[in-house]
């Protein structure tokens, strides 16, 4: 019972924070069919801000957390403007997108490793103390990382079901040309959901870092879990992904248990690749109807 | 003159300049440095094979290029296999395991595809680092794929015993072989029957199925040929450094070979070889500037894609800088009309 609890608390605190982090990810693919490869650098950075603004300039961590959300969400921004921008008027946009932003990540990551050096340091945004379920601690950092998801999560679905802006960005993943004759602004709303995935993956990285440690490259496995999580609900499918991203947690937490870390990714590779082989689009994924 | 007859006149003059290098350069540093841009050419050719010419989004062309390493030398150090043998087995090895990815991946859409084989490259790399239980334990405690130290020890192709001095100049004619070999296999592929196949499935979908033509039956084919040369080049690897170890993996490694084959162009014939020249003279030129590398390699990639996405090799194109100088120069010597006969004429 006490080993339950004990998966299940650590379980959900993981699909917490790849909640957050694929969400941003599901979003881009489904509106621009772009896979930001650069994510997992900027989750890192989002980590590194809060660390600047709390350690540095002394800043309240509300207001860090904010600081690095809003950096982050300018740096998708940049991403948009620099690349996706000028990419979208070429042909082959989904391949090249894909291979910028892999250059993008480097240089991300390469100038964080240059500007903190290699080593790990602590995340000062933690919170300390613990509560008691049924004889088992959970540490109340697990419970605030899970808060802050489910907040985050309710505002996503929010902001996509009940505002214009919303509609705008789930008309334009529906059919791009549709939304485009219909007065919607889709360049506007691409710059949009880049932001925003920029502003979840730096909340992710600050939890992410908040229960391991800082390093210039902590981001690339959230990334590739992140990635895993969006292919095994459907590209671009957000609820699913949540979905995935709670289900696939609680699942790496108990093989972590059962099997030990070492094969725990592994296992959760395997359990995909029979799932795509199944579903080749995904669980939630609808198949794509191609006309020629 | 046909262009697969163009391809093997220029492949043969290169041929030509690469043999007598050596010999104008005998420093063992250029020549070693040689050798390795030789093989990563092999690689980079192969992927963009993959890449460029199947449409396969496959980010486990270093997956494969290890298993053919790790295969040729697991051979050697366990069962004492020759390595004339063992890195062609290596090679057989490699296709099984490319198969293995293929049927995994290719019913996928393309970016499922890019997805999966990035995650199996790194789960690969996460098991062989954190294996810390001892398989053997000759001369220490060695794990059955050598762990982060990775496999020495396992043999060698006879180079070093028989030139003593000059065995670094026998492996160059090696690596310029298997070279040869792999730029033969682009041009058959690119100019054979299997890229005329995935020209059509690129023009025209809908016919090219519609007369029998399977994509993923040829994108299988293409995975399994480009699976073997990196495979053999994974071997001669091991063979030359005398040992495999995980870096093989790096995403440091993966950066530098992709910007290649986006720097010279993808889905051509000459554009990997040119990308992998240029960027192995680039990355000798800043070596004073190395912690600056990879951001530079992310910069060129961002810029290539960008503002040049054919690559190099479309500056030499008719319409590029390169055709239109030469368009230029001809007019010049008065042969206009002779020059702008040929030139109107569409080029594939």
């Amino acid at each position: 019972m006490e080993v339950f609890i004990q998966i299940i608390a650590s379980g959900l605190t993981l699909g917490a924070m790849y909640a957050v982090a694929t969400v941003g990810l599901s979003l881009v693919y489904g509106s621009l069919n772009m896979l930001n490869m650069a994510h997992g650098a900027i989750l890192t950075l989002g980590g590194y801000l809060s660390y600047v603004a709390i350690q540095h300039l002394g800043l309240n961590p509300v207001l860090a957390l904010v600081l690095a959300a809003a950096v982050c969400a300018g740096v998708g921004l940049l991403i948009y403007l620099g690349a996706a921008l000028p990419l979208l008027r070429a042909e082959g946009f989904e391949t090249n997108i894909f291979i910028a932003t892999i250059g993008i990540g480097a240089i991300l990551e390469n100038l964080m490793l240059k500007g903190f050096g290699p080593y790990p340091i602590p995340q000062p945004l933690a919170i300390a103390g613990h509560v008691i379920i049924g004889n088992v601690h959970v540490p109340l950092q697990n419970l605030f990382i899970l808060a802050v998801a489910v907040v985050l999560m309710v505002a996503v679905a929010f902001v996509l079901e009940r505002t214009r802006i919303g509609r705008a960005i789930r008309a334009t993943s529906m059919n791009r040309e549709a939304a485009q004759l219909m007065g919607v602004r889709v360049g506007r709303v691409y710059a949009q959901v880049l932001a925003v995935s920029g502003a979840l993956a730096a909340v992710s990285g600050i939890m992410i870092s908040s229960i391991a440690t800082l390093s210039p490259v902590m981001g690339g496995d959230p990334m590739l879990k992140a990635f895993i999580i969006c292919v095994v609900a459907g590209l671009g499918n957000v609820y699913g992904a949540v979905l995935a991203a709670v289900v696939l947690g609680l699942l790496e937490a108990s093989t972590q248990y059962i099997l030990g870390v070492r094969w725990s990714f592994a296992t959760l590779l395997l359990l995909v690749i029979l799932v795509l082989i199944w579903r080749p689009y995904g669980l939630f994924g609808r198949t794509l109807v191609v006309r020629l | 003159m046909t262009q697969i007859k163009r391809d093997i006149l220029f492949g043969l003059c290169l041929v030509a300049i690469a043999s007598v290098l050596p010999f104008l350069f005998p420093g063992r540093y250029v020549v070693t440095q040689a050798t390795l841009f030789f093989i990563w050419a092999v690689v980079v050719i192969q992927w963009n094979l993959v890449l460029g010419v199947g449409g396969i989004f496959s980010l486990a062309q270093m997956a494969l290029f290890a298993s053919g390493a790790y295969a040729t030398a697991m051979m050697g150090f366990y069962w004492k296999v020759p390595m004339l043998l063992a890195i062609p087995l290596g090679g057989v090895v490699t296709v099984a395991v490319g198969m293995l990815i293929g049927l995994a991946c290719l019913r996928l859409r393309g970016p499922y595809v890019a997805l999966l084989t990035l995650a199996i490259a790194q789960v690969i790399y996460v098991l062989i680092v954190n294996d810390t239980a001892c398989f053997t334990s000759t001369g220490g405690c060695m794990p059955l794929f050598g762990g982060v130290r990775g496999i020495g020890q396992f043999g060698d192709i006879g180079f070093r015993t028989l030139f003593p001095r000059s065995w670094h100049i026998a492996h160059y004619f090696v690596a310029l072989a298997l070279l040869v070999v792999a730029v033969a296999t682009s041009i058959v592929i690119i100019r054979g029957p299997l890229g005329l196949a995935f020209r059509s499935l690129r023009d025209n979908p809908g016919y090219a199925v519609s007369r029998g033509i399977s994509r993923f039956k040829y994108q299988l084919w293409i995975f399994a040929v480009s699976a073997f040369l990196t495979g053999i080049a994974g071997g001669f690897y091991a063979v030359h450094f005398r040992v495999v170890g995980p870096t093989v993996f790096s995403f440091q490694l993966l950066l530098f070979l992709i910007a290649m084959v986006v720097v010279g162009g993808l889905g051509t014939i000459w554009g990997p070889l040119l990308g992998a020249a240029v960027l192995m003279l680039a990355d000798e030129g800043v070596k004073e500037l190395s912690e600056y590398r990879n951001i530079g390699l992310g910069l060129l990639l961002v810029m290539f894609i960008i503002l040049q996405p054919g690559g190099l090799v479309k500056l030499f194109s008719p319409n590029g800088i390169g055709g239109r100088v030469r368009k230029a120069c001809s007019r010049v010597r008065g042969r206009s009309q002779v020059q702008n006969a040929t030139s109107e004429r569409p080029t594939d």
